[in-house]
């Protein structure tokens, strides 16, 4: 194996450099071109707002890839110093680059750890190289491997648990009580900018209404228009909460616009036992606390998001341990995969050519002895040779398999081509 | 019938349904799929051990021991179904100890397998099977509709809470759930009404109404079916909150055992 995993990611490089060092995608097709026909080696380059790496894979024997070519390419490509490239890049090498590679993938090197993009950005950059050429066995055979690990973390572990944006988590919350929208009726009441965030993922569930409301008439028709709703009056809020499934609340009001009190008078007894979800992200709060009861009517608040979101990223972190479990065991089985795939080939060479000298020397051998065996004696015959063959190969198969277990079988190799005249 | 099929017992598909348990539980802690895969594999031979053993015993649903075993193996389709349906939540932790129950009380019962107590719900009767029949989906729908009210519960005790079930176990939504207890108790309910009404009609043609009114089978089943209109009537009419209607369908559920097992000796004090 020479595989070089070589870049720079959000602990290494300021955003102001990962800026500078990132690639569009005419950039990234002429690096990754150019760095496989200058060196001659499987290259996949990925940059995305976090990271900027690249993976080299060369030829067992030939100068490996390393921190200042990397250094060099990188400032040429960017007309930025090699000299303030190379602080910010880290190396990692051989079996290294592919334990990097699998965390990477499996999001356990990512600023969220769990988040569920840099599997696909992975996939994306090794398909981008694979349509230039750009990449052969050894990184065909990674992104296999970085993927199924990938994959195989986020199955057996809780990783990916939960979501970690305020607005997802919100949706995350109206789900548990609803999982069909298309006869569900949202209400937004105001028109801060992150209702209108939660609002986009609101959508997406495709509920069957939309109304809005504002003190402002012209903001309620503005944010209506913007997501297909219906602007109502402020002073039929009673009214339209009562319809509600769910409400989503974000005034500036510098006091709660729903105490208690009229929510149990004006809205809860119009409403039958269908269940409220009111999302209240404003600051102060719209909605009075108590009005929670986690049955008929469910109220979300900024803090109890903000502390989903943090318990989500605990849950995230125990997963750590056994996800890096996972990693550590996926990472041996490519290196044992991949000497034995290195190795395989001249074992199968061998057997090849020692069951042609053994065809050689007992074809002549039977035919002299035609007529005067029975075929007993021409199968025991037979046989011998072939045990004898077997106990022959067994040492150096042995060996050989034991060295590629290693990674140490490449001299071994040359030295079995040589003794038994295999060809290379 | 070949040999080996007529031995299937009780404890064979009793002890498969116990193992996919737990192995289900197992997933809370380790959630991997080849744990899901062996889980449903066990659960699928314990149907297959129970459809044999219903099939080539036939205990008549008459008796407990009978009617108990039949409703288990309707719940084991439905946790079956359940399972591979809505396989990211955790179906079979609230199915499966229902099932295991049904089949723990069955097994006290065994003793007295061959006494049913009551001509009248014999399979030899067509009307009888038909009472029986009905009895049988009404007590599906009923436990049904316990087991959502259970998830209901859970749900809406993480909801007062505001908890996200990270990592834990994953339920319906609270509108699925009550959606799902609903049509349970509302199917359950005419089915009882009929099943009930050709009981008390069996009873007086062909045993004497007079005599068995007062059996605990009977007045069990007329005091269900009260509970049931109660229930209706609190759903619909008082609009009661989700919560307390979860809790109405399962002491419901309890009831419904109660009378599915009365009549038995064991309960009246007879004997075993």
């Amino acid at each position: 194996m020479n595989l070089r995993a070589i870049g720079c990611n959000f602990r290494t490089a300021a955003v102001e450099m990962r800026e500078k060092l990132a690639f569009d995608p005419a950039k990234q097709e002429r690096a990754v071109v150019d760095l496989s026909s200058r060196f001659g080696c499987e290259v996949v380059l990925l940059s995305t707002c976090n990271r900027v790496e690249l993976y080299v894979a060369r030829q067992s024997g030939e100068q490996p890839f390393d921190t200042g070519l990397a250094a060099e390419f990188l400032g040429e490509i960017h007309s930025v110093p090699a000299s303030a490239v190379v602080p910010l890049l880290y190396e990692h090498v051989d079996d290294a680059a592919v334990r990097h590679l699998s965390r990477v993938a499996a999001s356990l090197d990512s600023l969220i750890v769990g988040e569920g993009q840099i599997a696909g950005q992975m996939k994306k950059a090794f398909e981008f190289a694979k349509k230039l050429g750009a990449t052969g066995p050894m990184l065909n055979a990674l992104l296999a491997h970085s993927l199924r690990v990938a994959k195989r973390v986020r199955t057996e572990t809780t990783i990916s648990a939960g979501h970690v944006s305020v607005s997802s988590v919100a949706v995350d919350y109206v789900r548990q009580v609803f999982d069909t929208f298309r006869d569900k009726t949202i209400l937004v009441i105001g028109a801060g900018k992150m209702a209108r965030l939660t609002l986009k993922h609101l959508e997406a569930l495709q509920p069957g209404k939309i109304l809005v409301t504002n003190r402002s008439p012209e903001k309620a028709a503005e944010v209506a228009a913007l997501c297909g709703g219906q602007p109502i009056p402020w002073g039929q809020l009673d009214d339209a909460l009562a319809k509600a499934d769910i409400a989503l609340s974000t005034t500036g009001a510098g006091e709660p616009i729903m105490p208690k009190e009229r929510f149990d008078e004006k809205v809860l007894p119009h409403r039958g036992t269908r269940t409220l979800v009111v999302l209240d992200i404003a600051v102060p709060r719209d909605f009075d606390p108590d009005i929670h009861d986690g049955d008929r009517v469910c109220v979300f608040n900024i803090d109890d998001l903000a502390r989903v979101r943090e318990q989500t990223l605990g849950e995230r972190r125990k997963a750590l341990a056994p996800a890096e479990a996972i990693v550590t065991e996926e990472v041996k089985k490519f290196a044992d995969d991949w000497n034995r795939r290195k190795s395989g080939p001249a074992i199968q060479q061998l057997r090849v050519e020692v069951d042609r000298v053994r065809a050689e020397v007992l074809g002549p051998l039977l035919g002299k002895l035609n007529g005067k065996l029975t075929p007993t004696d021409r199968e025991s015959i037979e046989r011998a040779f072939r045990l004898f063959q077997n106990k022959l190969l067994h040492a150096p198969i042995a060996a050989l398999q034991e060295a590629s277990k290693e990674g140490e079988s490449r001299k071994l190799v040359e030295a079995m081509r040589t003794l038994f005249g295999l060809k290379g | 019938m070949p040999v080996p099929l007529q031995n299937v017992t009780l404890a064979c598909f009793g002890l498969s349904y116990l193992l996919a348990f737990a192995l289900e539980l197992g997933r809370l802690r380790w959630p991997r799929p080849s744990l899901r895969f062996a889980g449903l594999i066990l659960g699928a031979a314990g149907l297959f051990a129970h459809t044999l053993f219903l099939s080539i015993r036939q205990p008549t649903p008459a008796t407990a021991y009978g009617a108990l075993l039949a409703l288990a193996w309707v719940l084991a389709i439905f946790y079956l179904y359940g399972s591979l349906h809505h396989a990211r939540q955790a179906w079979a932790i609230f199915v499966l100890p229902v099932i295991l129950g049904l089949l723990a009380i069955a097994f006290v019962a065994v003793s007295t397998e061959e006494s049913p107590e009551l001509d009248l719900n014999s399979g030899a009767h067509i009307w009888g099977a038909i009472h029986g029949l009905f009895l049988l989906l009404a007590a599906v729908g009923v436990s049904v509709g316990a087991v959502a009210s259970t998830m209901y519960l859970i749900q809406a005790r993480r909801l007062r809470k505001k908890l996200l079930p990270l990592g834990q176990i994953k339920l319906l939504s609270l509108d699925r759930l009550e959606a799902m207890n609903r049509r349970a108790v509302n199917l359950a309910f005419p089915l009882l009404t009929v099943g009930l009404l050709l009981g008390g009609v069996l009873l007086r043609h062909y045993h004497g109404f007079a005599d068995n009114w007062m059996s605990v089978k009977f007045l069990g089943t007329v005091g269900l079916w009260v509970v049931f209109l109660a229930l209706t009537y609190l759903r619909y009419a008082a609009t009661l909150p989700g919560r307390r209607l979860a809790l109405l369908t399962i002491l419901t559920s309890a009831l419904m055992l109660l009378v599915l097992i009365a009549g038995h000796p064991f309960v009246r004090g007879d004997s075993p």
